[in-house]
């Protein structure tokens, strides 16, 4: 990387101290990252791209699971990114973290393009071929992509009902009126086991949280 | 929606898990509620380790440059009508040229619409002030730009008549000066025989220059990378 190109072109320098370009500003502190969201808010282009390096890998990854196509999650990272870029004024560093509030942006976004996917294929979501086990290969296949062992072991501890319903609803993208579609149960069911299902992993998963 | 109705819908709302109706319902009541502000964070620390916990894929290199790209796009370039002018000297040319190419821009997609619509009243509102100052920039190559600024109103345009392709690889980046320190002010690519104008709103009193210098397409760099090319003294 070059530190000093010259800016002093033609007859007339304006002044020494313009004629330095000076580079690489900042590039190397270690920001906090709500900081770095209050910097993109205030349009700071470096901050941005400090923010792609680190969350680049972790929302591709994530579109990528849910969508399961590289072309797809490429065009809606590329949306989430903007999206931050626009929204960073948004995030409230009181109401949680600067990464809770990145990854939660992804999933809406992604589940947002999941959807409009299924839309187009006219997916049947009650009847058909989807078997008598409704969410079974798509909670198998999904457990199968959840590779971190605290979450997999986590996720472990939940009735098989509760697990499939939390399953179904981040991983596959589906709201709890369709998952109760799928299942062929009642509606208040699918939302009592999502609700009994996440305090229970908060429970395991949230540091310092008592089970409740 | 109660709090109640709320705060039983909160796990399914931080999974994504509701309808529109009742998302934007919970969304609305959220902005009163401490106590389901609180609770949102706490189940959005859960799904936050959902999210993390699939397996890691470095996603191609070619998504950095488009995601830099796209929050460096200028939408509010402004494109001349082809054959007007060659080589604009006086602000009175440039305001011919705005007007001709209002007549142009008008019949583009409505998307950019309202960006390039605001860029033109702010151009044709620098062009009508009598404080609004001309520099032609020069440098190693030869070309035909300059840039009008109005320092009392903080508005300003670049206007490039006749300056040649950067190449395929290559973007031309307008950079303001303000002491050893240039800001980047987009990235442009001339168009052939096709006058633009670039809007540039600053505070011109904290910038003793303007510099154009080639950098890498499609989203150019931070900081400059290479000497420019022209330079203007503000």
């Amino acid at each position: 990387m070059r530190t000093g190109a010259s800016l002093a072109v033609g007859e007339r320098p304006i002044r020494p101290s313009a004629v330095e370009w000076q580079m690489e500003r900042g590039a190397t502190q270690a920001d906090h990252e709500a900081t770095l969201l209050a910097r993109i808010a205030r349009r700071d282009a470096t901050a941005f791209e400090t923010l792609y390096d680190r969350y680049s890998r972790a929302i591709y990854s994530l579109a990528l699971r849910l969508l399961g196509n590289p072309q797809a999650a490429q065009e809606v990272a590329q949306e989430i990114f903007l999206h931050i870029w626009r929204g960073a004024g948004e995030f409230i560093p009181a109401r949680g973290s600067a990464r809770s509030w990145v990854l939660s942006l992804a999933h809406h976004r992604t589940v947002d393009a999941l959807r409009r996917q299924r839309v187009r294929a006219v997916e049947p979501l009650a009847e058909g071929d989807l078997g008598a086990g409704g969410g079974a290969d798509v909670v198998d296949q999904a457990l199968r992509g959840v590779e971190g062992a605290t979450v997999r072991s986590a996720l472990m501890t939940l009735s098989p009902e509760q697990r499939e319903a939390i399953v179904l609803a981040y991983y596959g993208g589906y709201t709890q009126q369709e998952i109760a579609n799928r299942l062929r149960i009642p509606l208040g069911t699918v939302k009592t086991r999502i609700r009994d299902g996440m305090q229970r992993l908060r429970g395991q998963l949230v540091q310092g949280e008592e089970e409740r | 929606m109660t709090h109640e109705q709320a705060s039983e819908l909160l796990a399914a709302f931080a999974l994504h898990a509701l309808d529109r109706d009742e998302e934007q319902a919970v969304s609305a009541h959220m902005q009163s509620c401490a106590q389901c502000q609180d609770e949102l964070a706490s189940l959005r620390e859960v799904t936050e380790q959902l999210g993390s916990a699939v397996g890691q894929v470095s996603p191609p290199p070619r998504l950095r440059e488009a995601v830099l790209a796209g929050i460096r796009s200028r939408p509010d370039v402004i494109t001349l009508r082809r054959g007007w002018v060659v080589g604009v000297a006086a602000a009175a040319a440039v305001l011919l040229l705005v007007l001709a190419g209002l007549g142009v821009s008008l019949s583009r997609q409505l998307t950019a619409l309202s960006a390039r619509l605001a860029a033109q009243e702010r151009v044709l509102a620098l062009l009508a002030a009598p404080s609004a100052r001309s520099v032609p920039l020069t440098g190693t190559v030869a070309a035909a730009v300059r840039f009008v600024y109005d320092p009392d109103r903080g508005l300003g345009a670049l206007v490039v008549s006749d300056l040649r392709d950067p190449g395929r690889e290559s973007v031309y980046q307008l950079w303001l000066i303000a002491g050893a320190q240039p800001e980047s002010a987009g990235v442009f690519r001339p168009l052939p025989g096709q006058p633009i104008v670039l809007p540039v709103t600053a505070d011109f009193s904290r910038y003793q220059a303007v510099a154009i210098s080639v950098e890498r397409a499609p989203s150019g760099a931070l900081q400059p990378t290479t000497t420019p090319v022209l330079l203007g003294k503000l």
